[in-house]
């Protein structure tokens, strides 16, 4: 199998990888900001004996009253990151469209570079302006998820033209590592930083990013037509079952081999500036697509609700310092990498991702029990943190990646080749506006029952997507039962 | 106790100030305070004694005889101004007040904590020697927040400075940023790795 990747395939996995890191290393300052931030919004609380005074001189203390307190600054905050995603999820579907009419490059370095100066803008000049004004924070972090959306799809699609079936499972668990590499990251830049300022996090986040969309730009090959190599295109679903059931794995790849020279020498006939794409509606009726986004909504609601507040609940729950709380926020990703790649791995052992998700997805119920009642110990609660994010993690970046490849590259899409980016734009749109729902509902239920019905919460929404999968998982399993079964009287 | 100053209870006072080391900040501060009333300093009030040696008297104000421009205020004679509010005064630190007051009902101004010594002579309250609250033995209502340390700012007085290396709005800040440093290191491997990128990858790319 490695023997057919050339260092063009590792370059064009770098590159995606980078892309992707860059854009959550960013996201995560935002996350990992929020106490300062909200500090720099608020006049000093000073209550003594329940009469309020403040402290002088006003300049240090009192002059900034965008907010009257701390818990209306966290609503607020809560309420950008709903936005923010809301305006992601809808950028998601409109994205993943243009992805597949347009150039990836150009669309990708565009994303990286405008969600850059936007996200320069939003935290960075305003403090150097002293410029704080709430309408003008909506605004630009609606553009930025605008922006940040074009990204996603982009990437998967130009991992689905480099790499095909065989280990997509594991080679896309490695590499969508890449969120919670991009979490980690930027948790480190912006504790960092944090000390001169936040504003300066946000500096340093975006020129890193606005960087890596130069690169981009310059070093991207977005498949492996562009330099005259082989491109990997699938015939159907069902091929990934044939493959790892298959006895001739061999025969398998050459036949799939003559198609896809086959498939090319027409394109280049057509001399075709834009390969056919498939319609919006027609990618949203593909069968899986609907179950998966659906459970994936619930799944990211979770996951970017443990990314958006967990430096704040612990800082808030424990008393730990942020820079301390942002450290250790990055075991959960940490955790999610490992499960990403191992999940991945074994359901391409297995030819099935849905049982894998399953398990993975009941056992994180439990491990959010778990978290919910740790005790005040770093020690503890990383180790924890690190599981539940490898039970919750895992699936999640299954979903977004592997599994909506799998979808985008499957049988019922015969006439056109060109479905990766719009189904992942499905797929990663309505698991967003699953997560812009949550996070505002995050910062209600804890400002109105706190953190303990906030964990309550996750428990329901991982049930729920389980249940969403429950008719793809049981027609996997009768599949292996099948196949197990002829197997059998095979021998 | 407030951090302002407790008046309501003022009526009909009359106020003698005199105001050792004194400078107030801003010329609109010297206007008010000197004009808050009409007339000048009376020949029957302890300002005028102080004064004789030490200044000059120009309207209810008694300044420093000294060669600099500045104009510092030593004195302030306040009587039979029905005075309720003198929040404004305390800009600077006052090193000495004396306060007649014909309503007895009036609260020394943050109470006799904030001085060494209060004598009450012929309705007047003599408050003297300012001292510094933030080394007061008895608790402090509230303590300044973190990296920030207390400095005194009138009688009863303080307010929270940033300690050496903080800076900012509520000193959230430290140290400066070396941001020429970081932005040319990214610029410069920025261009490096992109033309190394461009050289080995897009350089070959086929125009079908």
């Amino acid at each position: 199998m490695w023997s057919l990747y050339t260092y063009h395939h590792l370059l064009a996995f770098l590159l995606t990888f980078l892309s992707y890191v860059l854009l959550h290393a960013s996201r995560k300052t935002f996350s990992n900001v929020k106490v300062s931030i909200s500090a720099q919004w608020t006049p000093s609380a000073l209550q003594q004996n329940g009469s309020n005074s403040s402290l002088s001189p006003g300049e240090t203390w009192e002059e900034n009253q965008l907010f009257a307190d701390v818990e209306e600054a966290t609503l607020f905050l809560g309420a950008l990151d709903s936005i923010f995603l809301f305006s992601y999820a809808v950028g998601l579907y409109i994205s993943g469209v243009i992805g597949d009419r347009f150039n990836l490059r150009y669309v990708l370095s565009f994303g990286l570079c405008g969600s850059a100066v936007t996200e320069f803008v939003f935290g960075t000049l305003t403090e150097w302006l002293h410029f704080y004004n709430v309408y003008f924070y909506c605004i630009l972090w609606v553009i930025n998820g605008l922006l940040q959306s074009t990204v996603w799809p982009c990437v998967v699609a130009i991992m689905g033209n480099w790499f095909g079936k065989s280990g997509r499972g594991f080679i896309f668990g490695l590499w969508s590592a890449c969120a919670s590499v991009g979490n980690i990251l930027g948790a480190f830049l912006a504790s960092s930083v944090l000390k001169y300022g936040y504003e300066y996090a946000f500096l340093v986040t975006s020129v890193v990013q606005f960087a890596g969309g130069v690169v981009v730009f310059f070093g991207l090959l977005t498949s492996p037509k562009e330099i005259g190599l082989r491109d990997y295109s699938e015939t159907g679903l069902r091929s990934v079952t044939r493959d790892s059931d298959s006895q001739h794995p061999l025969m398998n790849d050459d036949e799939d081999a003559l198609c896809d020279e086959y498939s090319i020498q027409q394109r280049d006939e057509e001399l075709e500036p834009q390969p056919k794409a498939i319609g919006f509606l027609q990618a949203f009726c593909l069968p899986g697509v609907i179950p998966y986004s659906l459970a994936y909504a619930c799944l990211k609601l979770v996951n970017y609700s443990f990314f958006f507040w967990l430096p704040f609940y612990l800082c808030n729950n424990f008393g730990w310092k942020e820079v301390q709380a942002d450290r250790l926020s990055v075991w959960y990703d940490v955790g999610g990498i490992v499960g990403g790649t191992v999940q991945g791995l074994i359901s391409d052992v297995l030819g099935k991702r849905a049982p894998v998700l399953a398990i993975s997805l009941l056992l994180a119920m439990g491990a959010l029990v778990g978290y919910s009642h740790s005790p005040n110990n770093q020690l503890v609660n990383g180790a924890l943190l690190a599981t539940t994010g490898f039970l919750i993690g895992g699936p999640s970046n299954i979903i977004s990646s592997a599994i909506s490849a799998d979808l985008g590259r499957q049988g019922a899409l015969q006439n056109s080749q060109q479905a990766l980016a719009t189904v992942t734009g499905i797929v990663d749109g309505t698991g967003s506006i699953g997560a812009a729902g949550g996070q505002y509902l995050v910062s209600l239920i804890e400002s109105k029952l706190g953190w303990m019905c906030v964990f309550y919460f996750f428990i329901i929404m991982t049930g729920c997507s389980v249940l969403f999968i429950i008719p793809l998982l049981y027609r996997e399993i009768c599949s292996l039962c099948r196949d197990s079964q002829a197997r059998t009287h095979q021998l | 106790m407030t951090a302002g100053v407790t008046t309501s209870t003022i009526c009909l006072c009359t106020v003698f100030i005199v105001l050792f080391n004194v400078y107030v900040d801003s010329q609109d501060t010297d206007a008010q305070l000197c004009q808050m009333c009409e007339g000048t300093v009376r020949q029957d009030s302890p300002v005028w004694d102080f004064c004789l040696t030490k200044g000059h008297i120009r309207g209810r104000c008694c300044f420093r005889n000294n060669t600099s421009n500045v104009d510092t205020i030593i004195g302030l004679d306040l009587a039979n101004c029905s005075i309720s509010h003198i929040e404004h005064l305390y800009n600077s630190s006052t090193a000495f007040i004396i306060l007649k007051i014909a309503d007895l009902n009036l609260n020394t101004l943050r109470g006799n904590a904030s001085w060494e010594k209060v004598e009450v002579k012929n309705n007047a309250k003599i408050c003297q020697g300012q001292t510094n609250i933030c080394n007061q033995t008895v608790q402090m209502p509230w303590d300044c927040p973190e990296n920030s340390f207390c400095s005194p700012y009138g009688p009863g007085f303080f307010e929270c400075s940033c300690l050496h290396n903080f800076h900012g709005y509520k000193c959230l800040r430290q140290g400066e940023f070396p941001i020429v440093k970081v932005l040319g290191i990214l610029t410069g491997s920025t261009v490096v790795v992109s033309s190394l990128l461009w050289f080995t990858q897009r350089r070959k790319v086929k125009n079908t």
